[in-house]
């Protein structure tokens, strides 16, 4: 049943506008053989370029993954990704309309061919393979532990020698006393229902760290240098990927494609700039000879 | 504390066109919804049974199905029958029809609440239907319409923060969006109740005020 429809979605979305258009049914039939005949294969990558531009389905409310600055301008690091598949689409960066979505929405939007790919801090897990196919990764995220400077323990080592007497705030969870208790064995724990009330509990002095993102914990560091402070422990690993449809090879590979070039080949600038601005952390060096992608 | 508030203020720019959009959608909503409620509600009391059974069915499926559903529904299991609505238009629709099923069962109600013997006299005195609508029924319905109606009214704005979901940016959805920047949840959350409190609050008062005035119509 779900793979019937992710099999429909790419074509579907051509079709439709067509059959819009088209008032008559013999109308549309002729509309549609021409629209085949040009974009076979019927694969998202044709659609795209035929459009002219890139529809991403993203967030807008999660910095530095995709957030609005200070001019309400879309950016982060997700943007960024965005913008380097539409340079490789058509040597221009700015062609892309993002489709702000909420995570549940992901692979809805992308199953009913509303959006060409999502780029969306969208964390690669075996059963969302079964929906949708992703990407090679373009970050892996972490889990650290943020403190705060007017707090009682600031590094890591403090939390553990404070034992059952550090509180530490979490994001709602499964797995989240075992999440924490990977960092701090012996500390408390306060779930809470939002990575922003986790840090929220950590300001108003009910926790002593929150486990968080690592780059969450980067980002606020970055910005707020006096008032928050990263304990020096990074651990838990999980990749970040485009996901698009299944059974669109091309489109998949052409994507696969522009990310080893911009991530380790000789277009890398746009993605170091964007490391730099969002992770605060320089881009690893490349180097010649053997292929470590 | 001026700290804090410089920075609440400085967000007001972004939650502006938020604001817009809220505002938008519910006028939409609301003046939609009222003038084929009202038509609905009519067909209801009086129509033909191949009118009323369809409405009623359609008003009793809406109003039993949580708004949440019925904006899921029409933005992603509709391209399946080959209508790929964008956002706006998906979730106006779903607005609209949901808040008309409302709509349509309180102008029922309001009408059926007058008593038999107005339209009685109203036949008594040689008046058609339509002039016994006009001049005896519906304006005494209104009475009985305006507080129920209200009520769904300030519903229909606080329902309007369900855009989000779709990715328009409502007043709702540029606070997430101020606080997924900043971090500091709770002055833009404030700030948006606040919002949201000022546009129901002027509702209720003017809604106070238009019931004061229809009362002189009776008895």
């Amino acid at each position: 049943m779900t793979d019937r429809r992710n099999d429909e979605g790419a074509p579907r979305r051509s079709f439709l506008k067509l059959g819009a258009l088209a008032a008559g049914a013999a109308v549309a039939s002729t509309a549609a053989q021409k629209a085949a005949a040009q974009a076979a294969p019927a694969s998202t990558l044709r659609a795209a370029l035929d459009r002219g531009k890139l529809i991403v389905g993203t967030g807008s409310t999660n910095a530095p993954w995709h957030f609005e600055d200070e001019k309400g301008q879309l950016t982060g690091m997700d943007i960024a990704v965005a913008r380097i598949l539409a340079r490789g689409l058509f040597d221009d960066p700015n062609k892309v309309e993002f489709v702000r979505q909420e995570p549940a929405a992901r692979i809805p939007n992308l199953v009913t061919g509303k959006i060409d790919c999502v780029i969306q801090f969208m964390t690669v897990s075996p059963a969302r393979a079964q929906l949708v196919n992703f990407s090679r990764p373009y970050y892996i995220e972490g889990v650290a532990l943020l403190t705060s400077s007017k707090g009682k323990f600031k590094t890591h080592k403090e939390l553990l020698d404070a034992g059952a007497g550090a509180k530490a705030s979490v994001l709602q969870n499964v797995d989240a006393e075992k999440l924490v208790a990977k960092a701090l064995p012996k500390a408390q724990v306060m779930q809470l229902d939002t990575q922003a009330n986790a840090i929220q509990a950590l300001d108003s002095g009910r926790a002593d760290a929150a486990v968080i993102d690592l780059s969450t914990v980067g980002w606020l560091v970055k910005r707020n240098p006096d008032k928050y402070l990263d304990s020096g422990f990074h651990y838990e690993t999980q990749l970040y990927s485009i996901a698009v449809r299944q059974n669109d090879h091309d489109w998949l590979k052409f994507i696969d494609t522009t990310l080893n070039v911009n991530m380790h080949g000789h277009q890398t600038d746009l993605y170091d700039q964007a490391f730099r601005d969002f992770f605060a952390t320089e881009p690893p060096k490349r180097t010649p000879g053997f292929p470590n992608i | 504390m001026s700290g804090a508030f410089a920075f609440v203020v400085g967000t007001i720019p972004f939650l502006w066109q938020g604001l817009l959009m809220t505002l938008y959608v519910s006028a939409i909503v609301v003046v939609l919804s009222v003038v084929v409620g009202v038509v609905f509600g009519v067909l209801l009391a009086y129509g033909p049974w191949w009118a009323r059974w369809p409405l009623r069915a359609y008003s009793d499926i809406l109003r039993g199905t949580p708004l949440l559903v019925v904006i899921f529904t029409i933005y992603y299991l509709l391209p399946f029958a080959g209508l790929n609505l964008q956002p706006l238009p998906a979730v106006l629709l779903a607005l609209v029809m949901f808040k008309t099923a409302h709509v349509s069962e309180i102008a029922r109600g309001a009408i059926q609440s007058i008593p038999q013997g107005q339209t009685d006299a109203a036949k008594a005195i040689g008046l058609t239907f339509f002039q016994r609508l006009a001049y005896v029924i519906l304006p005494q319905s209104v009475r009985r319409f305006l507080p129920p109606w209200i009520n769904s009214v300030t519903d229909a704005v606080k329902g309007s923060s369900l855009v989000s979901l779709v990715g328009i940016v409502d007043l709702m959805l540029a606070a997430q969006q101020v606080i997924g920047r900043t971090y500091e949840p709770l002055p833009i959350y404030l700030l948006a109740a606040a919002i949201y409190f000022v546009i129901n609050y002027s509702l209720s008062t003017l809604s106070r005020r238009l019931e004061a005035r229809y009362a002189y119509i009776r008895e």
